[in-house]
């Protein structure tokens, strides 16, 4: 069975549920300023460390839910991303993909931590999960095929298959420029970095263990 | 054995420390630059880090020359390269395919440090963790074989981010430079490491399986003790904060 996806399809508008990670809030206040009323998110999670009070207190104000989680083990990221599943299913909703904005720049264990969010998310939604920040976005390929379509006009020059977490003992490709057929990827071996598209506009890959797959966003 | 190692001494402004300094394509702090730059026994440019060279050093590049610049040259502004040119740096262009820029040129820089016979304590990147996601992984991967590569530890520094792969066994590092932000951490990055234990953190693991998937230590800090030990059965990345 293959596992349909495109990855920059989302771009196009329309979010069914919006919500903020503790400090992904003074994110939405900032880049929101002088119109903060009309980008209010559904709900705030986390434990608060990174909030800015006035920030917390803005959203509070204006009816937001505010869900505090104190659990240690896990990342307000994962935390999150529980919440929202549970509300897409109280809601009855038919989600395609969850998007999340921000998750890789900045502190490298935070990066990090968020691709660990991937790994744990598989468990948690049936939903493809996506994390993009400027220029890239990273998506978890779980064991088995999968179809990318990579012709929505968005996708940039780069992209990449990252054996991060596992080898992967066999991994065949079509689509790319430099493709794989039941190749080993593994850290200290092989990683497939700076690869890039042929013309069909379809990227399939099949893979033994998760893999990352990565691409670059047009500006 | 234990492998000891003070990851941002680097940094500090005084000190004997013997190190190279290699430049990634990629945005830079200036301050690190400067401080790097002076008491580098080695400098070069992997491909299109010379632009980021080249720019940082605007009014003065003459005083900043690389000592070489290697890659396939797909990365280099044609009038940066011909800038180094004419002043006298080595181009060395590499056309292997299969390694990244940052691993040839490291190659390079281990066969120039045993031609002139250096003492080197430590080869520092400049830059290879910010930007496009994959070129981070790249410069991992490179980490990975720069242990078949050079004796000496690679760190790879950008912003407020530090890397740098521990191999299996024992680790002592020292981190009390001053320089030490809050935040480090332990990421089993090609692998599952099946028993990590550490003394100095924040929160410590004792036989500790490191996996994605599973468990991975993100957001970790520091006890007083100025010292992190760490024992590992597997390459293990350790991440650090540094300050501003």
């Amino acid at each position: 069975m293959e596992r349909a996806f495109t990855p920059l399809e989302c771009l196009l508008p329309a979010a069914a549920l919006r919500a903020c990670a503790d400090g992904g809030a003074n994110r939405l206040y900032h880049v929101t300023e002088g119109s903060q009323e009309s980008f209010l998110p559904d709900y705030i999670s986390g434990d608060f460390d990174s909030i800015q009070p006035e920030v917390k207190e803005y959203y509070k104000v204006k009816g937001c839910e505010l869900i505090e989680t104190m659990d240690q083990d896990l990342t307000d990221f994962t935390k999150c991303l529980q919440i929202l599943q549970k509300k897409i299913e109280k809601k009855g909703l038919q989600i395609d993909v969850i998007v999340t904005l921000g998750g890789l720049g900045g502190r490298f264990d935070q990066t990090m931590a968020s691709v660990e969010t991937l790994f744990h998310a598989a468990n948690i939604t049936p939903s493809p999960v996506i994390v993009i920040q400027e220029c890239s976005l990273i998506y978890l390929l779980q064991p088995g095929k999968h179809r990318l379509r990579v012709d929505t006009g968005l996708e940039g020059s780069w992209c990449g298959l990252i054996p991060i977490g596992n080898p992967c003992e066999s991994v065949t490709t079509t689509g790319l420029r430099w493709n794989l057929t039941n190749q080993v990827l593994k850290f200290g071996t092989l990683v497939s970095t700076s690869n890039t598209y042929d013309n069909s506009g379809i990227v399939t890959i099949e893979t033994d263990k998760p893999l990352l797959w990565t691409m670059a966003i047009k500006r």
